[in-house]
């Protein structure tokens, strides 16, 4: 499979290495090259400097032959916005965005967009540990 | 001191029975007029001009309560009834159209996040005021640490 | 008309001061509390701190009754989604969107954004205005049936001078409308009016066939 991830912070860097490692054809933008220190040491995919939210880095990232995008920049927005792009412009099979405000993921979600909260997933499974 | 035309905003709180019972005092003293406003705050979920039923109720018996204070001092007094998206603006242009000489107004003794707080109302109205302002201070011991507004 | 606008920088401060100045009822919503600050100093109650991006904020200052949302802050992605949650959530009849970036402009209306405005086109469209030698200037832009008024000049040594209009392969969306001649009063196309050197021509067309028409009239 195809996948190009944006962000490269932790999650994506870490996303990026399982992948790579499952033998995954891995294309990692960010818009800083010091983010890119966190991919593993034998990473085999491309790293590379861009915005996802511009459609010429997107070409560079090969959005056009890719079989997934996941959006894991900080800013939810920015998230939504590439999200939006790899859907509607460039049909990406498979989109997948964070988005850690709960009622926008909610909103996009019934937009069609697959998306993820940290913060519901993660209070969620704190509650539940907390309770056992 | 003298102040000849004084302006009451009523906010329901307690403190509102003191305030005007001391404008009253001070009126008499000066054959001084005296205004109570009753200010709604509006919701922006509704135009300004929407009319609660229940917020004008409350008001107008609010007032009438206020009128009838007044009176037992024997101090007849003017009562009006405004809606607001902010309080303290309201209160402003209502010093500064009626021309008064004095806000006088109740302060409940409140607590936000734990910390005493004037809340948003009155910091605005010392700030902005175009005459002298007199604060009452109700005091009253901390009962509630929710009381925030 | 209830506006709501978001971002509350210098585009958003006069913007609101301006629209108020025409009657509208105006709300503000900006992050920052210094700039909210100023702008309720400066204009009234109409302004509320928060993220007008978030739906809860959007709720509390009533959008569901809003007649138009603008979202004016700086990062092109920040008034898509204020736009996009106004509108799916609570159902704004028109959103309009301030774009830095002009290439967003064709994936705003994809993702169902009325109206993007492009500071950066704008400006570029008065350059073109400004400079005599520019083939074909933008004069207006009519969004929603995706048309434009444009002007081509006729510069001497194009191969179209001393030809009619029936000579010309126009693209079929373009209608050459006003003829603009020097020393002469404006006037309307025929089949047989010939172009001459110096001829000021505007045209309806679309954003497409914009460079076709460019071509047509102007020769290769």
């Amino acid at each position: 499979m195809k996948v190009v991830i944006m962000g490269c912070g932790r999650t994506g860097a870490q996303l990026a290495g399982l992948l790579d490692a499952d033998q995954h054809q891995v294309t990692i933008l960010d818009t800083d090259t010091y983010s890119f220190r966190r991919l593993p040491p034998d990473f085999g995919g491309t790293a590379l400097l861009g915005n996802g939210l511009d459609e010429e880095s997107l070409r560079k990232a090969g959005i056009e032959e890719a079989d997934a995008f996941v959006a894991l920049t900080q800013g939810d927005n920015r998230n939504v916005m590439a999200a939006q792009i790899a859907k509607h412009i460039f049909d990406v099979p498979k989109v997948i965005c964070r988005i850690y405000d709960p009622i926008r993921r909610e909103l996009y979600n019934t937009l069609g967009i697959e998306t993820f909260s940290p913060t519901t997933i993660f209070s969620q499974m704190l509650k539940e540990r907390l309770e056992t | 001191m003298e102040f000849h035309r004084i302006l009451v905003p009523v906010i329901g709180a307690e403190a509102d029975e003191e305030a005007i019972k001391l404008a009253c005092r001070l009126a008499k003293q000066d054959k001084s007029e005296v205004y109570a406003v009753y200010i709604i705050t509006m919701v922006r979920e509704l135009p300004l001009d929407a009319e609660v039923e229940s917020e004008i109720r409350k008001a107008e018996d609010m007032l009438n309560h206020i009128e009838n204070l007044a009176e037992e001092q024997g101090c007849r007094i003017e009562t009006d009834l405004l809606q607001a998206r902010d309080a303290g603006p309201a209160i402003i242009d209502e010093a500064i159209e009626r021309e008064v000489d004095l806000i006088l107004m109740g302060a409940a003794y409140k607590r936000r996040f734990g910390e005493f707080s004037l809340g948003e109302v009155l910091p605005h109205v010392l700030k902005n005021a175009p005459c002298c302002v007199i604060l009452y201070h109700q005091y009253a011991e901390f009962t509630s640490t929710k009381d925030d507004q | 008309m209830y506006i709501i606008i978001v971002g509350g920088g210098e585009v958003g401060y006069y913007l609101s001061k301006a629209l108020l100045n025409e009657g509208h009822e105006i709300l503000v919503v900006e992050k920052d509390a210094t700039r909210s600050g100023f702008i309720i100093d400066e204009l009234g109650s109409v302004c509320v701190r928060g993220d007008g991006c978030e739906a809860a904020t959007l709720a509390q200052i009533g959008t569901g009754r809003a007649d138009m949302l603008i979202a004016v802050t700086d990062d092109d992605e920040d008034n898509l989604v204020a736009c996009q949650v106004a509108k799916h959530k609570f159902n704004v009849p028109r959103t309009i969107a301030r774009i830095t970036n002009p290439k967003n402009e064709a994936i705003f209306k994809k993702l169902g954004i009325d109206v993007t405005i492009s500071s950066t086109n704008i400006i570029l469209e008065y350059i073109e205005e400004e400079v005599p030698t520019h083939p074909l200037t933008h004069l207006l832009t009519i969004r929603d049936k995706g048309l434009e008024i444009v002007e081509v000049k006729i510069p001497a040594d194009s191969t179209t001078v001393g030809k009619a209009v029936k000579e010309l392969s126009l693209p079929p969306e373009s209608i050459l409308s006003l003829l603009i001649r020097k020393d002469q009063k404006p006037h309307l196309f025929t089949a047989n009016t010939v172009l001459q050197a110096e001829d000021q021509i505007i045209a309806v067309t679309t954003p497409e066939s914009e460079e076709a028409l460019r071509a047509a009239l102007r020769g290769t």
